[in-house]
């Protein structure tokens, strides 16, 4: 169990990323590709906890989305509950303490969360296609690239383990 | 790969999963208005701090380049500074947009466009003008180029708009001569890649040849007449003896636009006069 000083750490971390999601990624590169800081934190907490804690906080992260983009409200919420359980159980059952592992697990996590949120919100087979294969993929990779960024850069603080 | 044995998966986790999923799905079937009014309270209340952050991180960056841009004209070095694309680009749209505002005699309010992280971003869009500034819900929102959706709902600071992009977006439209009408819908073509529009509800006899300009008709209460909403690129598909279906290049992408105009006066006077015949589609 982690004692208090790491969930104080970690909590900052939190909310340096989420000040991060909502004043850098806005005057980073297209909206499109830009990290989603916002999605980062919902993986990085995911992967330190458990499951059930992880969906209830990939909830409100994704009601969070669905308020300020309306387009189908319900399916962020569907998306973030189901890739932060996810994430958290996949952690859970198989040890992951690569670097690189970890950046794929944070890559996945955006790629699935936009597969759901345009599915559930009644894209066309060919938008949801198209979008996979480009601006989604792009957008996971940036926030990998974060992801591993910040894991490097916090890496005391957010307490998970690494290889050397 | 082992079990790790630090974690377990309880029924509780289980349990809670469950019980997000359900409450997430019963979103999803909840109608608009009240779903829209969900969204409304959150973005009012928990999320206002944020909204007004990204709001300032969207003015800083605008404030910069507009700052580069005049700083550039004045410079010896405008040339170099000018080449940079994305600078070059936001000075034509802010000008663009300036433009726009002298002409338009409807009462309008300039916003922001917040774009967020959620791939759904470009069918509904976040702006940063709200009730307070006379924004209200069914309020057309334009670009120098055209149109780009509707309001759907706003709070104090800020509102949402549904783009035409969205699959429920519906205009009534008419061609630039005023020959020939229809409805103009969303349409995803994937060899394009990007989404276009149709016009539809086009008798059969009458042909519309390709380029020539698709202009809100100003019939159903929403939009007032001669928004330009696109130009015709061909032929969708048509019912023999029955109706043609025309696809639309649409003249703004909401994916990209930054800055846009609401319009929140009378919709009795038509709007065409404030678009130039130069208007292009946005790239």
């Amino acid at each position: 169990m982690a004692d208090r000083g790491t969930r104080y750490r970690f909590g900052l971390v939190i909310l340096i990323l989420i000040g991060l999601h909502f004043y850098l990624r806005p005057r980073l590169w297209d909206a499109r590709i830009a990290p989603d800081f916002f999605m980062l934190a919902l993986m990085l907490y995911a992967i330190r906890t458990r499951p059930g804690n992880a969906a209830v906080a990939g909830f409100l992260v994704g009601i969070t989305a669905d308020a300020l983009t309306p387009a189908r409200f319900g399916a962020g919420a569907l998306a973030h509950t189901l890739v932060g359980y996810l994430a958290a159980w996949g952690r859970a059952v198989f040890f992951a303490d690569n670097l690189l592992v970890h950046a794929g697990f944070i890559g996945v996590g955006v790629w699935l969360r936009n597969f759901v949120v345009l599915v559930s919100s009644g894209a066309s087979a060919r938008q949801v296609f198209v979008n996979l294969v480009t601006w989604s993929l792009l957008q996971a990779l940036t926030t990998a690239v974060a992801g591993v960024i910040t894991l490097i850069v916090f890496r005391d603080w957010l307490s998970i383990r690494l290889d050397e | 790969m082992l079990p790790a044995p630090d974690r377990s998966h309880t029924n509780r986790d289980t349990t809670l999963f469950l019980i997000c999923i359900i409450i997430s799905g019963a979103f999803l079937f909840t109608p608009p208005p009240q779903a829209d009014a969900v969204a409304t309270f959150v973005r009012g209340t928990v999320l206002l701090p944020l909204v007004e952050l990204q709001q300032r991180a969207e003015e800083g960056k605008t404030s910069r380049s507009r700052f580069r841009a005049l700083q550039a004209e004045r410079d010896s070095l405008v040339a170099k500074a000018q080449a940079l694309p994305v600078l070059e680009a936001e000075n034509a749209r802010l000008r663009r947009l300036f433009s726009l505002r002298e002409r338009l005699a409807t009462p309008f309010v300039a916003a922001e466009v917040l774009h967020q992280a959620q791939a759904t971003d470009g069918l509904t869009l976040l702006l940063s003008s709200g009730s307070d500034d006379g924004v209200a819900a069914y309020q057309p929102v334009i670009a120098p180029e055209g149109l780009v959706g509707v309001t759907r709902a706003a709070e104090r600071r800020a509102s949402t708009a549904t783009t035409w992009a969205h699959p429920e977006f519906r205009a009534s439209a008419v061609t630039n001569d005023g020959e020939v009408s229809g409805i103009v819908a969303p349409f995803f073509q994937a060899s394009t890649g990007a989404p276009l529009l149709e016009l539809r509800g086009v008798p059969y006899r009458d042909s519309v040849p390709p380029g020539t300009l698709v202009l809100t008709s100003g019939l159903g209460g929403v939009y007032p007449k001669g928004i330009p909403i696109g130009t015709i690129a061909g032929v969708a598909r048509e019912s023999a003896g029955w109706e043609r279906v025309y696809v639309v290049r649409p003249m703004v992408n909401p994916g990209s636009v930054s800055h846009v105009l609401i319009l929140t006066g009378a919709l009795r006077r038509p709007v065409s006069d404030a678009f130039p015949p130069d208007s292009g589609p946005d790239g």
